[in-house]
Protein backbone atom coordinates (compact mmCIF):
# COMPACT_ATOMS: atom_id res chain seq x y z
CA UNK A 1 0.00 0.00 0.00
CA UNK A 2 1.62 3.23 -0.95
CA UNK A 3 2.04 6.05 1.81
CA UNK A 4 1.40 9.44 1.15
CA UNK A 5 4.44 11.95 1.23
CA UNK A 6 3.54 15.75 1.31
CA UNK A 7 6.09 18.42 0.60
CA UNK A 8 5.06 21.79 1.91
CA UNK A 9 7.13 24.67 0.25
CA UNK A 10 9.36 24.49 -2.64
CA UNK A 11 9.93 21.06 -2.78
CA UNK A 12 7.03 20.59 -5.00
CA UNK A 13 8.89 21.95 -7.94
CA UNK A 14 10.81 18.70 -7.70
CA UNK A 15 7.98 16.52 -7.98
CA UNK A 16 5.91 17.82 -11.10
CA UNK A 17 4.39 20.55 -8.70
CA UNK A 18 2.16 18.94 -6.15
CA UNK A 19 2.64 19.12 -2.58
CA UNK A 20 1.75 15.37 -2.41
CA UNK A 21 2.70 12.60 -3.59
CA UNK A 22 2.37 8.69 -2.96
CA UNK A 23 5.26 6.23 -2.48
CA UNK A 24 5.91 2.75 -2.36
CA UNK A 25 8.17 1.27 0.36
CA UNK A 26 9.15 -0.31 3.63
CA UNK A 27 11.79 2.67 4.71
CA UNK A 28 12.56 6.03 4.41
CA UNK A 29 15.25 5.52 1.79
CA UNK A 30 12.75 2.96 -0.42
CA UNK A 31 10.68 5.75 -0.51
CA UNK A 32 12.94 8.14 -1.68
CA UNK A 33 14.20 5.64 -4.15
CA UNK A 34 10.42 5.47 -4.75
CA UNK A 35 9.99 8.91 -5.90
CA UNK A 36 13.27 9.31 -7.25
CA UNK A 37 12.52 7.24 -10.25
CA UNK A 38 9.62 8.70 -11.56
CA UNK A 39 10.98 12.37 -10.74
CA UNK A 40 14.46 12.29 -11.25
CA UNK A 41 16.40 14.72 -8.99
CA UNK A 42 14.13 14.50 -5.99
CA UNK A 43 16.79 12.90 -4.00
CA UNK A 44 19.42 15.59 -4.40
CA UNK A 45 16.65 18.20 -3.35
CA UNK A 46 16.75 16.57 -0.47
CA UNK A 47 19.96 14.48 0.61
CA UNK A 48 23.24 15.69 0.52
CA UNK A 49 26.48 14.07 -1.50
CA UNK A 50 26.91 12.17 1.43
CA UNK A 51 23.43 10.60 0.98
CA UNK A 52 22.20 12.20 4.39
CA UNK A 53 19.07 14.56 5.16
CA UNK A 54 20.55 17.82 3.68
CA UNK A 55 20.30 20.29 7.10
CA UNK A 56 17.35 22.56 5.90
CA UNK A 57 15.19 19.38 5.51
CA UNK A 58 12.80 17.96 8.28
CA UNK A 59 11.47 15.01 7.95
CA UNK A 60 8.63 12.96 9.98
CA UNK A 61 7.22 9.70 9.69
CA UNK A 62 4.32 10.06 11.47
CA UNK A 63 5.13 11.69 14.43
CA UNK A 64 8.99 10.13 14.76
CA UNK A 65 11.39 12.82 13.20
CA UNK A 66 13.43 10.48 10.14
CA UNK A 67 16.99 11.66 11.64
CA UNK A 68 16.35 10.35 15.29
CA UNK A 69 14.63 7.08 13.64
CA UNK A 70 17.48 5.59 11.51
CA UNK A 71 17.43 8.40 8.81
CA UNK A 72 17.24 6.52 5.09
CA UNK A 73 16.88 3.28 7.44
CA UNK A 74 14.23 4.83 9.30
CA UNK A 75 10.89 2.13 8.32
CA UNK A 76 8.02 3.71 6.90
CA UNK A 77 4.90 1.83 8.22
CA UNK A 78 2.10 1.47 5.26
CA UNK A 79 -0.62 3.54 7.41
CA UNK A 80 2.30 6.48 8.00
CA UNK A 81 2.05 10.06 6.58
CA UNK A 82 5.47 11.21 5.82
CA UNK A 83 6.19 15.04 5.91
CA UNK A 84 9.45 16.40 4.23
CA UNK A 85 9.31 20.06 5.68
CA UNK A 86 11.83 22.60 4.61
CA UNK A 87 12.88 24.72 7.61
CA UNK A 88 11.99 27.94 7.97
CA UNK A 89 15.17 30.11 8.85
CA UNK A 90 17.31 33.06 8.15
CA UNK A 91 20.08 35.19 9.50
CA UNK A 92 20.99 38.83 9.25
CA UNK A 93 24.14 39.00 7.03
CA UNK B 1 -2.12 27.83 -4.81
CA UNK B 2 -1.23 31.07 -6.47
CA UNK B 3 -1.91 33.74 -3.90
CA UNK B 4 -3.03 37.34 -5.05
CA UNK B 5 0.17 39.12 -5.20
CA UNK B 6 -0.31 42.10 -2.57
CA UNK B 7 -0.33 41.02 0.93
CA UNK B 8 -3.20 42.38 3.45
CA UNK B 9 -3.96 41.73 6.74
CA UNK B 10 -6.30 42.02 9.40
CA UNK B 11 -5.56 44.98 12.00
CA UNK B 12 -5.23 41.76 14.59
CA UNK B 13 -2.67 39.96 12.72
CA UNK B 14 -0.31 43.01 12.43
CA UNK B 15 -0.98 43.74 16.03
CA UNK B 16 -0.55 40.43 17.00
CA UNK B 17 3.11 40.32 14.72
CA UNK B 18 4.60 43.40 16.42
CA UNK B 19 3.24 42.37 19.64
CA UNK B 20 5.47 39.24 19.28
CA UNK B 21 8.57 41.25 17.82
CA UNK B 22 8.47 43.66 20.85
CA UNK B 23 8.13 40.81 23.49
CA UNK B 24 10.92 38.70 22.03
CA UNK B 25 13.13 42.05 22.14
CA UNK B 26 16.95 42.07 21.08
CA UNK B 27 16.20 38.83 19.97
CA UNK B 28 14.54 37.61 16.73
CA UNK B 29 10.47 36.63 16.97
CA UNK B 30 9.43 34.21 14.12
CA UNK B 31 6.05 32.28 13.25
CA UNK B 32 3.63 31.92 10.71
CA UNK B 33 0.41 33.47 9.41
CA UNK B 34 -2.45 30.84 8.28
CA UNK B 35 -4.69 31.88 5.73
CA UNK B 36 -8.39 30.51 4.09
CA UNK B 37 -8.95 31.28 0.14
CA UNK B 38 -6.05 33.41 -0.08
CA UNK B 39 -6.94 35.50 3.08
CA UNK B 40 -4.67 35.71 6.04
CA UNK B 41 -6.42 34.79 9.13
CA UNK B 42 -4.34 33.95 12.30
CA UNK B 43 -0.71 34.23 13.74
CA UNK B 44 0.91 31.08 14.87
CA UNK B 45 3.43 31.98 17.38
CA UNK B 46 6.54 29.74 16.83
CA UNK B 47 9.72 29.54 19.18
CA UNK B 48 13.27 30.73 17.79
CA UNK B 49 15.57 27.50 17.90
CA UNK B 50 18.84 29.63 16.57
CA UNK B 51 21.91 28.59 18.56
CA UNK B 52 22.04 32.68 18.10
CA UNK B 53 18.58 34.31 18.14
CA UNK B 54 19.85 37.88 18.35
CA UNK B 55 20.75 37.51 14.75
CA UNK B 56 19.46 34.66 13.10
CA UNK B 57 16.02 32.80 13.34
CA UNK B 58 15.45 29.28 12.92
CA UNK B 59 11.30 28.32 13.60
CA UNK B 60 11.15 24.92 15.83
CA UNK B 61 10.56 21.81 13.36
CA UNK B 62 8.60 20.10 15.87
CA UNK B 63 6.43 23.26 15.85
CA UNK B 64 6.37 23.82 11.72
CA UNK B 65 4.88 19.78 12.31
CA UNK B 66 2.23 20.82 14.91
CA UNK B 67 1.07 24.05 12.72
CA UNK B 68 1.09 22.35 9.52
CA UNK B 69 -1.29 19.66 11.11
CA UNK B 70 -3.44 22.72 12.87
CA UNK B 71 -3.95 24.23 9.34
CA UNK B 72 -4.64 21.48 7.60
CA UNK B 73 -7.00 20.36 10.37
CA UNK B 74 -8.68 23.86 10.34
CA UNK B 75 -8.92 23.70 6.27
CA UNK B 76 -5.97 26.69 6.39
CA UNK B 77 -3.06 26.84 4.34
CA UNK B 78 0.39 28.53 5.04
CA UNK B 79 0.03 32.41 4.13
CA UNK B 80 3.33 33.74 5.57
CA UNK B 81 6.39 33.59 7.53
CA UNK B 82 7.24 36.28 9.37
CA UNK B 83 10.17 37.09 11.11
CA UNK B 84 11.77 40.56 13.22
CA UNK B 85 14.79 42.47 12.45
CA UNK B 86 15.49 43.81 16.31
CA UNK B 87 17.80 46.81 14.64
CA UNK B 88 18.40 46.56 10.81
CA UNK B 89 16.30 47.22 8.40
CA UNK B 90 13.00 44.96 7.50
CA UNK B 91 14.55 43.55 4.44
CA UNK B 92 15.59 40.52 3.34
CA UNK B 93 19.17 39.61 4.44
CA UNK B 94 21.51 37.24 1.81
CA UNK B 95 20.67 34.68 4.65
CA UNK B 96 17.02 35.08 4.45
CA UNK B 97 17.28 34.53 1.34
CA UNK B 98 19.87 31.54 0.72
CA UNK B 99 17.29 29.78 3.66
CA UNK B 100 13.99 30.81 2.29
CA UNK B 101 12.16 27.63 1.00
CA UNK B 102 8.59 28.79 0.41
CA UNK B 103 7.83 30.19 -2.63
CA UNK B 104 4.13 30.33 -2.51
CA UNK B 105 3.87 32.08 1.30
CA UNK B 106 4.92 35.58 1.96
CA UNK B 107 8.06 36.67 3.79
CA UNK B 108 7.15 39.44 6.32
CA UNK B 109 9.79 41.74 8.01
CA UNK B 110 9.15 43.57 11.10
CA UNK B 111 11.41 46.07 12.08
CA UNK B 112 12.16 47.62 15.73
CA UNK B 113 15.09 49.66 15.09
CA UNK B 114 13.23 52.97 14.93
CA UNK B 115 11.19 52.32 17.97
CA UNK B 116 7.79 52.35 15.94
CA UNK B 117 7.66 48.77 14.24
CA UNK B 118 8.32 49.43 10.14
CA UNK B 119 6.82 45.94 8.48
CA UNK B 120 7.58 45.06 4.66
CA UNK B 121 6.51 41.94 2.79
CA UNK B 122 8.22 39.92 -0.03
CA UNK B 123 8.57 37.21 -1.92
CA UNK B 124 11.65 35.23 -2.18
CA UNK B 125 11.88 32.43 -4.79
CA UNK B 126 14.14 30.84 -7.52
CA UNK B 127 13.17 29.81 -10.92
CA UNK B 128 14.31 27.93 -12.21
CA UNK B 129 14.67 26.05 -9.01
CA UNK B 130 17.95 25.85 -7.11
CA UNK B 131 19.33 28.51 -8.56
CA UNK B 132 20.16 32.22 -7.07
CA UNK B 133 17.20 33.55 -5.13
CA UNK B 134 15.37 36.26 -6.39
CA UNK B 135 13.30 38.81 -3.68
CA UNK B 136 9.88 40.99 -4.69
CA UNK B 137 8.37 43.34 -2.56
CA UNK B 138 5.05 43.39 -2.42
CA UNK B 139 2.41 45.75 -1.03
CA UNK B 140 1.27 45.25 2.57
CA UNK B 141 -1.82 46.79 3.70
CA UNK B 142 -3.49 45.94 7.08
CA UNK B 143 -6.92 46.97 9.22
ZN1 LIG C 1 16.00 38.28 8.64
Amino acid sequence: MPVTVRLPGALRDAVGGDNKVSADGRTLGEIFADIERRHPGFRERVLDENGRLRTYVNVYIGEADARQSGGLDAPVPADAEVMVIPAMAGGWR
Amino acid sequence: MAIADGVRLPASVRDEIVAHAREAGGVECCGLVAGRDGAATRVIRCANVAATPAVRYRIDPREQLAAFRAMDGAGEQLFAIYHSHPATTPYPSSTDRAEAFYPDAAYILVSLRAGAPEMRAFRISSDPPGSEKTVREVALSAG
